[in-house]
């Protein structure tokens, strides 16, 4: 059978609609994510009440939610290849590449999903007051792209480790934290009506620093 | 690409092992061995439990680097990278398990299409239609048997129609109409590829046109 020169992007679609449809049909990661960040939501919204005026605080309880539904999700996506032993069938159709972008954009979709359900549920509870869209939307994009590259990089490197679960949230803390810091200071100053453009930046430049870093170890993660 | 699997022809394809040796930590899973085959035709690897049969066949097809010594895989007189060596092969393993959330039509198209084939659904219904498959296509993983299952392994190994075939314990959970059927798919290929079947199973290596003798003496010696 002929194949054809784009393969390696066909290769990065195949997984991604592979991951999306086997996600579908098991929802192993988005029940117990989408339910770990609404009890949470509701146990600070119960806890705390309603923090109109507390920008700071609102912005810092917001990414603390989105970081954990992260650390709570966003392994499954190798853990699950390993534990349902399909790894070598995965290696065998696909080059590490390929395979790490297809799950990097599905966990970007996975973190996207939550937000839609998690960040205006957020904003309702807390009482928050109107972000400025355009720079809140966008802190939350690159915020979101930046937590979804150091988890999948994380989720692959510990896959094949055991006590996988405590491993992943504390090699993925210090990649983490980064990304976390910059979106809590942006969303913060959007909300005190101050530029975000340096928090905007240094996320950019921070999620390309950390793909590059992450494409150059995939080659070399699944050797047995 | 400049070539593609279907475009080999048979005769342009040697698979060779150098002095290949893999341990396990301080266990001895392969003795060194070497051979060279080329397509096409039938190979059959020997030995006991143990011996290291799958670990030559993963190390075969770049899914393990051995400890010592290498493999070569050669198209059309260049040897393939390694990493790209999944391309010329079709491997079919115990160790090879299935999306079982998806059906085992939806598993091969996911093959197809990460390989980048063009009509993936042709191809996932030819795949199937060789291991008499066709009519379980639409069942998830999960539904099928030990023994459909082996089949479906061997309906992957054979999807992109590799110039080699690499086959661990082929036989297995296969009922007669499934070995027979396995064994005529192998007289069909025999003179269009190369076909790797590690195996104890008489009715399995008398197909081969040569043997390789595997002389690890099984459960492994302390290196």
């Amino acid at each position: 059978m002929p194949t054809n020169p784009s393969s390696s992007a066909a290769a990065v679609w195949a997984v991604l609609r592979k991951e999306c449809l086997s996600e579908w049909r098991t929802r192993y990661g988005l029940n117990a994510a989408l339910l770990f960040a609404i009890t949470s939501l509701a146990a600070v919204s119960f806890s705390i009440g309603r923090l109109g005026d507390r920008s700071d605080v609102l912005a810092g309880l917001l990414w603390i939610v989105l970081l954990f539904a992260a650390l709570a999700s966003l392994a499954h996506a190798f853990v699950r290849e390993v534990e349902g032993r399909t790894l070598t069938m995965l290696r065998l159709v696909a080059a590490p590449t390929a395979i790490a972008i297809g799950k990097l954009l599905f966990n970007f979709l996975f973190l996207a999903l939550i937000e839609v359900v998690t960040v205006p549920l957020f904003l309702m509870l807390m009482g928050a007051p109107a972000p400025r869209w355009g720079s809140f939307l966008a802190l939350l994009a690159l915020g979101s792209v930046g937590l979804a590259i150091a988890s999948t990089v994380v989720g692959a490197i510990i896959s094949q480790t055991r006590g996988r679960g405590a491993l992943f949230a504390g090699t993925s803390f210090p990649l983490l934290l980064p990304v976390v810091a910059a979106a809590v200071s942006g969303t913060r100053a959007q909300w005190n009506g101050g530029s975000v453009d340096a928090e905007l930046r240094l996320l950019a430049a921070y999620a390309v620093a950390l793909l590059a870093m992450s494409l150059l170890l995939y080659d070399h993660l699944w050797e047995d | 690409m400049s070539a593609t699997a279907a475009m080999v022809s048979p005769e342009s394809v040697v698979l060779e092992a150098r002095e290949v040796l893999h341990r396990y930590g301080p266990r001895v899973g392969l003795e060194r061995v070497s051979f060279r085959a080329a397509a096409p035709g039938v190979v059959a690897i020997r030995g006991a439990n143990g011996s290291g049969k799958s670990t030559l066949l993963r190390i075969l097809a770049g899914l393990l680097r051995p400890t010592e010594g290498e493999t070569a895989l050669a198209v059309d007189g260049a040897e393939t990278k390694r990493s790209d060596r999944s391309r010329w092969i079709g491997y079919a393993a115990p160790d090879l398990a299935f999306y079982s959330e998806l059906t085992a039509a939806e598993n091969l198209r996911f093959a197809a299409e990460s390989r980048g084939m063009e009509r993936p659904d042709e191809a996932v219904r030819q795949a199937l239609e060789r291991v008499h498959l066709e009519s379980r296509g639409d069942d998830r993983v999960t539904a099928l048997s030990s023994g459909m299952v082996q089949r479906l392994r061997l309906a992957f190994a054979l999807l992109h129609r590799p110039p080699v075939l690499l086959m661990d314990e082929p036989g297995s959970f296969l009922d007669e109409e499934g070995r027979g059927a396995w064994v005529g798919l192998v007289q069909a290929q025999r003179r269009e590829r190369l076909i790797v079947i590690a195996t104890n199973e008489e009715r399995e290596w008398t197909l081969a046109d040569e043997s390789v003798e595997l002389r690890g003496r099984g459960l492994g010696r302390p290196a």
